[in-house]
């Protein structure tokens, strides 16, 4: 197997998802890492976010991390010779005001992670636009959505749900445009 | 009022405060309140670090209001707002009621 620091995101992630996993501890990765792994890099996430899908003790996750060399600085942690950050937000494991009931897996060569799907990737880039106008994630929900398969029909409901509907039909027309182009 | 539900005084001041003002800072909360600062940050950073209040930068100041992706946050804000409503109606009026017009530099009133 690969040394750590020779790992990409994707291998890392899977990494230490299955190292928390042999622990007891399960937890599926969420966030920007997500959008580098769905869309092979273009976008480049310098974090893992993995949301516990059970209830375990943050000690319990520092003494597992420092054994494969990893610190904690600030709720962050971090490898000298990594340059990703791992990080564990507060669960539940959610995209807005809805809980996640699908859970997507890839086969790394350094095991198996446990992520977002596409779509709930998707969802979950565009919560933070819709609710924070932010469009740098508008473009890592729109890069996800040209390259995976997604669920658009589920987006659509989940957006009218969050009251969201108007930005929601924004996207679509932005994947309608380059499908258009292409 | 649901400080006991909550755990903390300064928890409940803290979460009345951006429920009704959809954001604010330590030291504005702080001096609202005429509370110690310290605590007022400390919730703020505990409620941040479990994803229901979110911040952001702006100048040297760090600004925080609810986090709209959080989960719970309709019905923590529905929970809030009925605190507010039972508030002393002076109260109520001090918390809801407040200059949000721009103040020109320089100018003392």
């Amino acid at each position: 197997m690969k040394v750590l620091q020779d790992m990409d995101i994707g291998e890392l992630a899977a990494f230490i998802c299955n190292v928390l996993s042999n622990h007891g501890i399960e937890c599926v990765l969420t966030g920007g890492a997500c959008v580098s792994i769905y869309s092979n890099n273009r976008y480049q996430s310098g974090d893992l976010d993995f949301i516990e899908t059970g209830e375990s003790k943050r000690s319990k996750i520092k003494d597992i991390l420092s054994g494969i060399g990893f610190e904690e600085y600030n709720r962050y942690f971090k490898r000298k010779d990594v340059k990703y950050f791992i990080e564990f937000p507060s669960g539940p494991l959610s995209i807005a005001s809805e809980r996640v009931n699908e859970i997507s897996e890839i086969e790394f060569s350094t095991g198996i992670l446990k992520l977002l799907s596409p779509t709930d990737c998707v969802k979950d880039r565009l919560a933070a636009y819709y609710f924070w106008d932010d469009k740098e994630s508008l473009e890592q929900a729109y890069l996800v959505a040209t390259v995976q398969e997604i669920n658009i029909n589920e987006i659509a409901r989940w957006s009218k749900k969050e009251n969201c509907t108007g930005k929601f039909n924004q996207f679509k027309k932005l994947l309608i445009k380059n499908k258009n182009e292409a | 009022m649901i400080e006991v539900l909550l755990g903390s005084v300064n928890k409940e001041r803290v979460l009345i405060y951006l429920v009704a003002r959809k954001s604010g800072y330590a030291r504005e909360i702080a001096r609202y309140y005429e509370s110690e600062l310290t605590p007022i940050q400390s919730q703020l950073r505990n409620l941040e670090n479990a994803n229901i209040l979110a911040s952001q930068s702006v100048g040297k100041t760090r600004v925080y209001s609810l986090n709209p992706r959080y989960p719970f946050t309709k019905e923590l804000v529905n929970l809030i707002e009925k605190a507010i409503y039972f508030l002393p109606d002076e109260e109520k009026q001090k918390l809801t009621v407040y200059r949000t017009r721009p103040r020109r530099t320089g100018k003392e009133i």
